[in-house]
């Protein structure tokens, strides 16, 4: 989005003359998707679609110290700017750990965009024809009851400008599908650019395996009580994006967490003595990546727990002066995020360890679960019993416990899956057959 | 902003005008919406915002029965005819990615206006003081429930729409929605838990009005002393029990339950249908059980026209143990069999409508009575109610699930579930905490073991549904109280 009306009434009216700092990041992007239901592609429920979008994010610093922060849309931005600039004026509230902008800084570089992908995004629809004809032909060669599925790509430009000196402008695309069979088992992927079609057919026909075997039910005698695979998506679903909202600064600051502040930095380990969760948005084309954030902070790799210590929370600049800390890097997608153990086994030798137990492929209820306690109860409907010699069939269940007791518990293990940024984990919990 | 809706003929005109001379059909919407918020924590204001959001989505359909939709901020003219011109050159390229041929149903042209609050009482909120008042009344929560930590929220939000159709059609809404909630986090350093609490209106000065803030205070109390004393509560054991489920819950079962798997769109693999069409007729529940959706004025989930300009109907899904109608649109009715409802609604305008619920409910015939507030009955007061109906003689041990936390549900296989807040032992030695647990199961079997009702209907059970991606609000409820006999399909999670 163009910012020049709104720096220039910052320059030169009454209320500019009136704000001590300030710090902008103005957003414009374009995006298209294309949804499928139950085999119908591009129906009225979920049709082609071609969107733009910009918005400004805004933190005014008054002469009083107090401060306003919000969001502005194009109309008010490039039209009303002043009256938009005095309503947030009415609005300015003290919160002197807020009242923070960043200064001039060197950006690291960060490859964020594809040129097909932003093809794409305007509307161009080789890319999506190509993956939708693949799923079809999948689905019509294996005979699946029905599908649904979604593909997605994005360009976006974003530029942040403080009154400090910081002033960068970046550019990113995205480009992402999902596809579930028979109404169930789903997989998808999402970065910044498209996986080669090699690895899209390979997630495809593993997408299409775990449906097979979603088929056929398990013999309901004979499995264990106990002993749980959980697969990467549930990892990264369920586990990490509890650890992740007990890690949030503020959650942090307001005694919401399941961590208490003073409990980082301390040599007293909180999880098993191996696990480390890390944000690294500096790999190049993931979802995740960026250069810098809406505030201007500059990307870098943080960890939030090593040897199973809390490092840091996730702090933006208000919670990072709040606690006393550095701001750092943000979670923006699972696939910046890195979670585990010392060592991760081969998914075979997990499958040979874990005979009896449950492979748990998705989970429903996951945001009904209070992740400051860290107690779960799920239901796991798509779950497969694991036999001796490969999957005997799938099992639903529920399963329940302590994710905090979980992570500490000796008998762990890290698993490496075909294709899965995150491990799975094999572990003990309550399981209950339905 | 409504006056900036209302100034839209011309632009309604040469949109419609420019869609006939490419020959295709028009549905443009139109979207005003302003949200004001602040968020007070631990005796400060942590934020206060203001935030609006003005577009235009575009959708067209050719004569073909292709459907495709753009969106851009901002209603300025030249841009959404540019927006036509766009999808109809899109179009061009449909038959590359096979996209299905819908054509849109035959409708009788709509023209109506409905804004039921005073749009100037929105710009005149005063943040400022609403902090203030929001400070007082964490203060307040704080002492009388010590050693928690209080969060605070205020929302007021002013939610308005004009659609247009190529058939003349053009209907004015605006939705408000304003609540007051609260998330309650116990100060133990062992364990923590954190217990929600809302209430709602549909006027700005939510935070002023005496009965509403006397119920969310009382809410608030209850939820704070139980994140203090779920620490301390055991798991429950996992399996079938008889149960007693709040209005909350009950809400939960018919929305994740009936309330999804009854969506038109979803019929080609919903478990209610059978090769796509609804099962009408067929019995699915007691007798004595009923599912209602429709919209109900003053409500959070209130909307009166969908999203494609249909009045919005009151919808029987479940009539006595009987599947009657599905919830709805233009697109899904006659391939479902069933009748135009009127039940489609938008995230916002850059998102394709989708069927979907606004307040749901489950009534039973002949409830018992449960007199007063629902507030007031404690788990002791429920177990009093069951006494005195007999159902403890019936099961001497009875399992309450209270308050709704959220489900989910795969509307293929019929499995939903979803979570309480806390579970209390109902028995001859008083009310015993338990910790929650998953509340899964089958919706037949639920919808069939329904047995008594306890109660008023109470439908101010308020949450935020995803379907499909797009968030809108939804609400609901039932009886104050609801009694399922156990039943070997619906089961509670737990140790």
């Amino acid at each position: 989005m163009d910012l020049s009306a709104l720096l220039e009434a910052i320059g030169r009216g009454p209320r500019g003359a009136d704000l001590r700092a300030w710090s902008f990041a103005g957003s414009v992007s374009r995006r298209a998707s294309l949804g499928v239901k139950d085999g119908q592609a591009g129906n009225a429920h979920a049709p082609f679609t071609l969107g733009e979008t910009s918005t400004v994010h805004y933190l005014l610093v008054w002469s009083d110290g107090r401060v306003s922060r919000g969001t502005w849309e194009r109309r008010q931005v490039e039209r009303e700017i002043d009256r938009a600039l005095d309503e947030a004026r009415l609005a300015a509230y003290d919160d002197p750990d807020a009242a923070r902008v960043c200064g001039r800084a060197s950006l690291p570089v960060v490859a964020l965009h594809d040129a097909a992908a932003a093809r794409a995004a305007l509307g161009e629809v080789t890319e999506i024809a190509d993956r939708l004809n693949a799923v079809r032909e999948m689905v019509a060669r294996r005979s699946f009851r029905t599908w649904s599925g979604s593909f997605a790509a994005a360009e976006g430009m974003t530029r942040v400008v403080t009154s400090q000196g910081f002033d960068a402008a970046t550019s990113g695309t995205s480009l992402s599908w999902h596809v579930s069979l028979n109404g169930e088992s789903g997989d998808g992927y999402g970065a910044r650019r498209a996986e080669t079609h090699a690895e899209f057919l390979a997630r495809l026909e593993r997408l299409a395996a775990i449906a097979d075997d979603l088929a056929r039910d398990a013999d309901p005698d004979g499995g264990r009580d106990d002993l749980v695979l959980l697969h990467p998506r549930v990892v990264e679903a369920y586990v990490v994006e509890t650890l992740l909202a007990n890690l949030d600064g503020a959650a942090v600051a307001h005694g919401q967490s399941h961590f208490d502040r003073h409990g980082f930095g301390s040599d007293t380990p909180v999880l098993r003595e191996d696990i480390e969760l890390l944000v690294d948005p500096l790999l190049p084309h993931r979802l995740g990546s960026y250069a810098c954030t809406g505030e201007g902070v500059p990307a870098s790799r943080t960890a939030l727990v090593e040897r199973g210590r809390l490092v840091s929370p996730v702090l933006d600049l208000k919670y990072a002066r709040r606690l006393g800390l550095e701001p750092t890097a943000q979670p923006y997608a699972m696939d910046t995020v890195r979670f585990g153990g010392a060592e991760q086994i081969p998914n075979s030798d997990a499958l040979d360890r874990a005979v009896g137990g449950l492979l748990v492929l998705s989970v429903l209820g996951i945001h009904t679960q209070d992740p400051t306690s860290g107690d779960f109860s799920l239901s796991a409907q798509q779950s497969l019993r694991i036999g001796p010699r490969g999957f005997a069939g799938r099992q639903r269940s529920t399963i329940s416990g302590n994710l905090f007791e979980l992570l500490r518990r000796d008998d762990l293990v890290f698993v490496a899956f075909e294709g899965e940024t995150t491990p799975g984990l094999l572990t003990r919990c309550r399981i209950h057959p339905t | 902003m409504v006056g900036e809706l209302e100034r839209l003929d011309a632009w309604a005109a040469a949109l419609v005008q420019r869609a006939e001379a490419r020959g295709v059909l028009l549905i443009a919407r139109a979207q005003a919406r302003r949200v004001r918020r602040v968020v007070v924590h631990d005796g400060r204001i942590e934020a206060t915002s203001s935030a609006s959001l003005t577009g235009c989505g575009i959708q067209i359909v050719d004569p073909a029965g292709h459907s495709v939709i753009a969106s851009r901020d901002g209603l300025e003219i030249e841009p959404a005819l540019g927006l036509v011109d766009r999808l109809v050159e899109l179009l061009a390229r449909a038959d590359r990615l096979g996209i299905e041929r819908c054509p849109l149903a035959e409708l009788a042209p709509l023209r109506d206006r409905r804004v039921p609050v005073d749009p100037a009482a929105f710009d005149r909120i005063d943040l400022g003081a609403v902090g203030r008042r929001l400070l007082d009344l964490e203060r307040e929560i704080a002492g009388r429930v010590p050693n928690t930590s209080v969060q605070v929220s205020y929302r007021a939000e002013l939610d308005a729409w004009r659609v247009f159709r190529s058939d003349g059609t053009d209907v004015l809404f605006a939705a408000p929605r304003c609540n007051l909630t609260t998330r309650l986090t116990g100060r133990q350093a062992a364990a923590r838990h954190a217990v929600s609490a809302a209430v709602f209106s549909p006027t700005p000065d939510i935070d002023d009005e005496d009965s509403t803030v006397r119920l969310f205070l009382r809410r608030a109390e209850i939820a704070a002393r139980l994140a203090l004393a779920l620490p301390d509560a055991p798991p429950h054991p996992a399996g079938s029990f008889p149960l007693v489920i709040d209005y909350g819950l009950a809400k939960g079962l018919a929305h994740e339950a009936f309330g999804h798997a009854a969506e038109a769109d979803g019929l080609r693999s919903s478990v209610l249908a059978r090769d796509g069409r609804f099962r009408v007729g067929e019995t699915v529940g007691a007798d004595h059980v009923s599912v209602i959706d429709e919209p109900v004025e003053g409500d959070h989930a209130w909307q009166p026209f969908s999203a494609n300009g249909v009045r919005r109907d009151r919808v029987v899904i479940v009539d006595h143990g009987r599947l009657c109608d599905a919830l709805s649109d233009p697109w899904s009715a006659a391939a479902g069999g069933v009748r135009l409802t009127g039940a489609e609604r938008s995230e916002s305008f850059r998102h394709a409508p989708q069927p979907r619920m606004t307040n749901i409910r489950i009534e039973v015939d002949a409830p018992l009575a449960a007199p007063g507030e629902f507030e007031t009955y404690d788990p002791l007061g429920v177990r009093e109610l069951l006494r005195a109906a007999g159902v403890l003689r019936r099961h001497p041990r009875v399992v309450y699930l209270s308050g709704y936390a959220g489900g989910q549900v795969n509307t293929s296989s019929g499995d939903f579930v979803f979570q309480c807040k806390a579970i209390y032992t109902l028995d001859e030695r008083g009310a015993t905490l338990q910790r929650p647990a998953i509340f899964s199961g089958s919706m037949f079997g639920a919808l069939g073991s329904i047995r008594e009702a306890f109660g008023p209907l109470q439908l101010d059970a308020i949450g935020t549904c995803g379907k499909w991606g797009q968030s809108v609000p939804s609400s609901g409820g039932s009886h104050y109280f609801l009694v399922l006999e156990p039943h070997e399909r619906v089961r509670l999670g737990g140790r």
